[in-house]
């Protein structure tokens, strides 16, 4: 837990703590959940054939491929799981 | 226009290229301009493009995967190895990995990615493609001679550039609008600074290694690039056809080598049939290649009683191209 270690707050700060939450804390999660969309977008590009859809010629993905290590496996998750209509709320 | 002119009239041009169906001599014509340009006193590469490259055979010199070997004075020639080449990428590669996250061992799923990405056929002409940026950035030479593939791979190496390029641009915009929904997140968040795309950087890298190979093919004031036909009627067509193929990838043509002209010598003598009738038909096939592309063709190359390997007969072959021919 992280926020333990974290000096105790002053007023002023957990003031401007709830004004982010109140107005835009949403936006941001927006902006951070459209930017991970892009990120499988941007793989899928890249590294199609890890799915079995070559894309393009891989001598330069593998150039990237280092960069996106971590998120294969989330991304591969994403990509193959099963879709239903709740997907497309939230 | 003689081949010599053109060398002559335009030492701006470094780049030259020679074209043309399998077989018909372009590693000879390659080898024997590398070799007089070297004469005149150019510091000359003649590289090969060609998975199967024939280089070493004409030199009689095994230079196969050896970088750039000293042939004669000014003169170096290089094949190279791709196979070695995408080894060597793929360490890299994997070493990157381990250094980056502090793994043990590249995760299997990874390196079987890795593993198969090379197996793939366009990797060997892309680990070609891109060691040929490396001989060409690093500009050490006066001339660069490219011993090209076969017409279809030429086309496709032409078109892999436009494709590349292409591809390139899409994903840098894509990996743009990241950045800035990243900014936005940033801002919102009154963190001061966005991390710096580390894939945005390489991938304005890999567009300027392919940037550079396809302004070097294209570029009119810089590269020169020569058609080798023999007088056979489908080598005539062919060429026709890959002419106009070419020209749609601004590809500047700057003319024709005429290969395999039986002696005329010959005609004179008492010969068989056969011979005669073959001497009858090429003679129609030269008259149509003057007809079509008339003040175009540089050079007419005589068919040689022998092969032309070794160094000896590469010098008569210059000769005859560059002195005599005027």
């Amino acid at each position: 837990m992280a926020e333990r270690d974290e000096p105790k707050k002053g007023i002023f700060q957990v003031f401007k703590d709830i004004v982010y939450g109140m107005s835009s804390h949403e936006m941001t999660r927006h902006a951070v959940r459209s930017r991970a969309s892009m990120e499988h977008l941007f793989i899928l590009i890249t590294m199609g054939d890890l799915l079995g859809v070559p894309i393009l010629p891989p001598y330069y993905s593998l150039r990237l491929l280092p960069y996106v290590t971590p998120q294969i496996s989330t991304w591969k998750r994403r990509m193959l799981r099963e879709r239903d209509i709740t997907d497309t709320i939230g | 226009m003689s081949l010599r002119e053109v060398f002559e009239r335009h030492p701006e041009r470094r780049y030259i290229m020679f074209g043309g169906k399998g077989g018909l001599g372009k590693t000879t014509l390659s080898a024997t301009c590398a070799y007089w340009l070297a004469r005149q006193g150019k510091r000359v590469l003649l590289f090969s493009v060609d998975p199967q490259a024939s280089l070493s055979d004409i030199f009689q010199q095994d230079i196969f995967g050896k970088g750039a070997v000293p042939i004669v004075e000014n003169l170096w020639a290089q094949e190279i190895d791709a196979d070695r080449r995408i080894k060597e990428y793929q360490d890299e590669i994997r070493q990157k990995i381990l250094d980056m996250y502090g793994f043990d061992r590249v995760p299997e799923e990874i390196d079987s990615y890795i593993a198969s990405a090379s197996a793939e056929p366009a990797m060997e002409e892309s680990a070609i493609f891109d060691a040929v940026v490396d001989i060409v950035v690093k500009g050490d030479y006066d001339y660069y001679i490219y011993d090209l593939v076969p017409l279809g791979h030429a086309l496709y190496y032409l078109s892999m550039a436009k494709v590349y390029d292409e591809w390139i641009n899409k994903i840098t915009k894509l990996r743009e609008d990241m950045g800035q929904y990243d900014q936005v997140a940033a801002t919102l968040r009154r963190q001061d600074k966005v991390e710096e795309d580390k894939i945005l950087q390489e991938l304005q890298y890999i567009k300027g290694r392919i940037n550079t190979s396809s302004q070097i093919l294209t570029d009119k004031q810089r590269t020169a690039f020569f058609f080798v036909l023999v007088p056979e009627e489908m080598t005539i067509l062919d060429t026709r056809k890959a002419a106009e193929l070419f020209a749609r990838f601004a590809v500047p043509i700057s003319g024709y080598i005429v290969n395999r002209v039986l002696p005329e010598e010959l005609r004179s003598g008492n010969i068989p049939t056969y011979l005669k009738n073959r001497i009858q038909l090429q003679e129609k096939y030269l008259g149509d290649i003057q007809n079509s592309l008339g003040s175009e063709i540089m050079a007419y190359v005589p068919e040689m009683e022998r092969d032309v390997t070794g160094l000896a007969m590469i010098e008569r072959l210059a000769r005859q191209l560059f002195e005599d021919s005027k």
